[in-house]
């Protein structure tokens, strides 16, 4: 794999760190993973990201489908033995009340890249079972509109939700002499915005702690995605923007265990296909992820210097 | 076609200014409050406050506290009345309120689930299993027996306060709520930018005293004139029936000790019912023109007794003429019942006295809300909805409401959502909306269509009533969702 990847757009320096990551902001530099036109369709529709009938509607609709695709993978491997509980999905008895009300359970890590208004990582923020979430998007248009938001809910302004204008590769690898790496790594509606998935995959890996997951959600391309997402979604029943899409970007499930297939140490691999129904909501389809929206999730084995091949 | 629900117009959130760093120290959030406005502010901020302290909003605190999974969130309920009254409650076996409601076994069962009715006091709730309901006019009568065997019970009667009794009782159980009584809730308002909090779209409600409490989630549980809705901008819609219920506590010659019976008799004014209370006690809900309720409230006792045992007996022409009665009434019912033909068996008891004091009426509404929710602000019970009480099913929509609620509620805190917003509580609308409003239709059209003594539809009322009493299948049916069963 290329470890290092021309540049290709230019992102405005606008790149400000919090905090824990230093007060001196790093230069931003050109980087790889991201395309400008995809930065300002989603630029235009910052407006009305958290409106709940806005453009972004479908995305808050699939969140609760996302958070139990992520404690499916963590029920399936623990990034710290002894932690599971996290995040409950509906209609599960365990309450989240109770991991958070005994102390001494292991809080989980967040890195949520490509979060946008941050729909995703709001709702990971909150949960009590989560020490923190560090959002980022290479938009800073989209990113106000995260943080705007985010001030309104006074259990996301006392540091536990971060928002970061960066790309993958401007995240630092290292903080005070500690890799900065996460439990959970998610890529939600991401990867089929990346010009170059590869390089972006395995810069992204570099961030997955020894046992924790990256959790990715996509489209397969298939004539069927081109038929709903493309032309029945965007085109007919207008419930996506125009323009959101780009059906040749799309990424198969077989592309992605391929992918990682060819990483020491990435062997854990669970999918869920998903399908939108209007009226109902996103519903687990099995076999959905060789048809349209799927989740792919996969586990950084815990031997130390595993993910790199 | 209507929008599923209304937004309030909100300013548009303004892009921060263009200087990066200040999106950034936007989310720093300091612990010490900077001024004395915003400590005030941050030490009244609540995930849910409810206005309204009467069954819904009591039984809303109960199971917000008594589910573990939002049993964290700091509640608080505004109640204008005295809440001692319900708490410190002491009942006695010789009188009986008569604010009395008629709970289905759905929503005894949602009161079981959060603890409430294991407080309630048993001895004073009475079930019944059997209804009679038959057309004054025509005499068609449809009867629905359930088997006693099988505690087929449709419905508990139960007076308001030993309800609101047991839900005090089991909120104190929990470890108590923040329940702010006697207090008036003086204006709602939204809150201001703090800076580092944003409380733009909190819905912010100044009580007596002037301390103002910031909610997540404002929940209207304040009757049928809710400030909250009004606060919300929800209209809500329908009409007056141009009737009067007059409620009363009698008691009657003695009843059968287990199977008890819920009697209905539709005149040509309105419904009257007579509901059976522990031993031979019973609540009289009759509905008819405000003259003839303002007319049975200046009745002496016996005259007053006269006129229900005649509204159950004598024929809707003979009543319509003693209502014009200013005494001796009970001369002439006695008279008058002498040369009717009554059958015994299909007419409640007979009722030997009202108790002291329990006369009272109130005007029948029908209302529905356009919507029960906006961004961050959820109406239940009477804010949302008002029904006819002929099918006895106010109260259990309410309670109804507040078990969606709660499910909706509990969801959106699993899934880390702001349980604030409409995206949070547009489940609790699209349940619960359709649901009662089916109800108050089919309610609502059942007083129509037995308002009349219009022979043709007298007619083909009785040929329906008749029809469906002859099918077992589709009595049972109906009784089901007379009882809530889901």
């Amino acid at each position: 794999m290329p470890s290092k990847i021309p540049p290709l757009h230019r992102v405005r320096p606008s790149l400000i760190f919090l905090s824990n990551f230093g007060t001196n902001s790093i230069r931003a530099h050109s980087t790889s993973s991201v395309d400008q036109t995809e930065i300002s369709h989603f630029a235009n529709l910052a407006s009305t990201w958290w409106d709940p009938h806005g453009s972004s509607r479908l995305l808050h609709l699939m969140n609760p489908i996302r958070l139990s695709f992520i404690q499916r993978c963590l029920l399936n491997g623990s990034p710290i033995p002894d932690n599971s509980s996290a995040l409950t999905s509906p209609g599960k008895p365990d309450p989240p009340v109770e991991a958070h009300s005994a102390d001494n359970t292991q809080k989980l890590r967040f890195l949520d890249i490509g979060c946008g208004g941050g729909i995703l990582a709001e709702a990971l923020a909150r949960l009590p079972g989560t020490e923190s979430v560090i959002a980022i998007d290479p938009s800073e248009e989209v990113l106000s509109v995260a943080l705007e938001h985010a001030r309104q809910d006074p259990m996301l302004t006392g540091g536990k939700l971060r928002y970061i204008n960066a790309t993958i590769e401007q995240l630092p690898k290292e903080l005070e002499g500690q890799q900065n790496q996460f439990d959970v790594v998610t890529l939600m509606e991401v990867i089929e915005h990346v010009p170059r998935p590869s390089s972006f995959l395995t810069a992204t890996m570099e961030h997955v702690k020894p046992g924790g997951w990256l959790v990715l959600s996509t489209i397969a391309r298939t004539w069927t995605s081109f038929l709903t997402t493309k032309l029945v979604a965007e085109d007919i029943l207008g419930i996506v923007p125009r323009g959101t899409h780009n059906w040749s970007k799309y990424i198969n499930v077989e592309e992605l265990r391929e992918f990682f297939g060819g990483k020491e140490g990435w062997k854990d691999v669970l999918v869920m296909g998903c399908v939108y129904v209007p009226g109902f909501g996103w519903r687990e389809v099995r076999g959905g992820e060789k048809v349209g929206n799927y989740f792919f999730g996969v586990r950084r084995g815990l031997k130390e210097g595993a993910g790199e091949k | 076609m209507k929008p599923i629900w209304r937004l309030r117009p909100r300013t548009a959130i303004p892009h921060l200014r263009n200087s990066a760093q200040s999106q950034f120290t936007a989310l720093r959030y300091s612990p010490v409050p900077r001024t004395y406005t915003t400590t005030n502010v941050l030490e009244n901020l609540y995930d849910v406050v409810i206005v309204g302290g009467g069954p819904a909003g009591l039984s809303l605190a109960t199971s917000l506290r008594s589910s573990s999974v939002t049993s964290r969130l700091r509640v608080a309920l505004i109640e204008g009345l005295d809440l001692d009254v319900g708490r410190k409650w002491k009942p006695s076996g010789e009188s009986y309120s008569n604010r009395v409601s008629s709970l289905t076994p759905g929503s005894v069962g949602f009161l079981t689930d959060i603890g409430a009715w294991k407080h309630v006091q048993r001895n004073r709730v009475q079930a019944y299993h059997g209804m009679q309901v038959w057309d004054g006019v025509s005499g068609s009568r449809i009867e629905f027996n359930w088997d006693v065997k099988n505690s087929s019970t449709i419905a508990y009667m139960t007076e308001n306060v030993n309800l609101v009794h047991g839900l005090l009782s089991r909120l104190e159980e929990l470890g108590g709520a923040q329940l702010i009584d006697k207090t008036r809730v003086e204006g709602i308002s939204f809150g201001e930018d703090h800076g580092t909090l944003d409380l733009r779209t909190w819905p912010v409600v100044q009580i007596t005293g002037g301390r103002k409490l910031a909610a997540r989630l404002l929940v209207g549980a304040d009757g049928a004139n809710s400030p909250v809705r009004t606060f919300a901008g929800i209209e809500s819609r329908g009409w007056d029936y141009g009737r009067h219920g007059v409620v009363a506590t009698v008691k009657t010659e003695d009843m059968p000790s287990v199977e008890r019976t819920a009697y209905q008799r539709f005149l040509p004014t309105g419904p009257i019912a007579l509901l059976p209370l522990p031993e031979n006690f019973a609540t009289l809900v009759w509905s008819t023109t405000p003259e003839i309720a303002a007319q049975l409230k200046k009745l002496s006792p016996t005259d007053f007794v006269a006129m229900v045992n005649s509204a159950f007996r004598l024929s809707h022409v003979d009543i319509a003429y003693m209502a014009k009665m200013d005494g001796g009434i009970s001369q002439e019912y006695q008279w008058r019942q002498s040369v009717t033909p009554i059958d015994s068996a299909g007419v409640p008891s007979t009722v030997l006295e009202v108790q002291e004091k329990s006369i009272a009426s109130f005007p029948l509404k029908m209302r529905h809300a356009d919507s029960y929710i906006s961004e961050r602000m959820a109406l239940v019970g009477d804010a949302a909805h008002t029904v006819h009480p002929l099918a006895g099913q106010g109260l259990n929509q309410g309670i109804g409401d507040v078990q969606s609620l709660i499910r909706t509620l509990e969801t959106a805190v699993q899934t880390g959502k702001d349980i604030g917003s409409t995206l949070s509580l547009e489940s609790y609308y699209s349940d619960q909306y359709f649901k009662n409003n089916l109800m108050i239709g089919v309610v609502d059209k059942l007083h129509k269509l037995y308002g009349t003594a219009f022979p043709p539809v007298v007619a083909v009322r009785s040929l329906g009533l008749r029809a469906v009493n002859a099918m077992e299948g589709l009595k049972s049916m109906i009784m089901k969702q007379a009882a809530g069963e889901r």
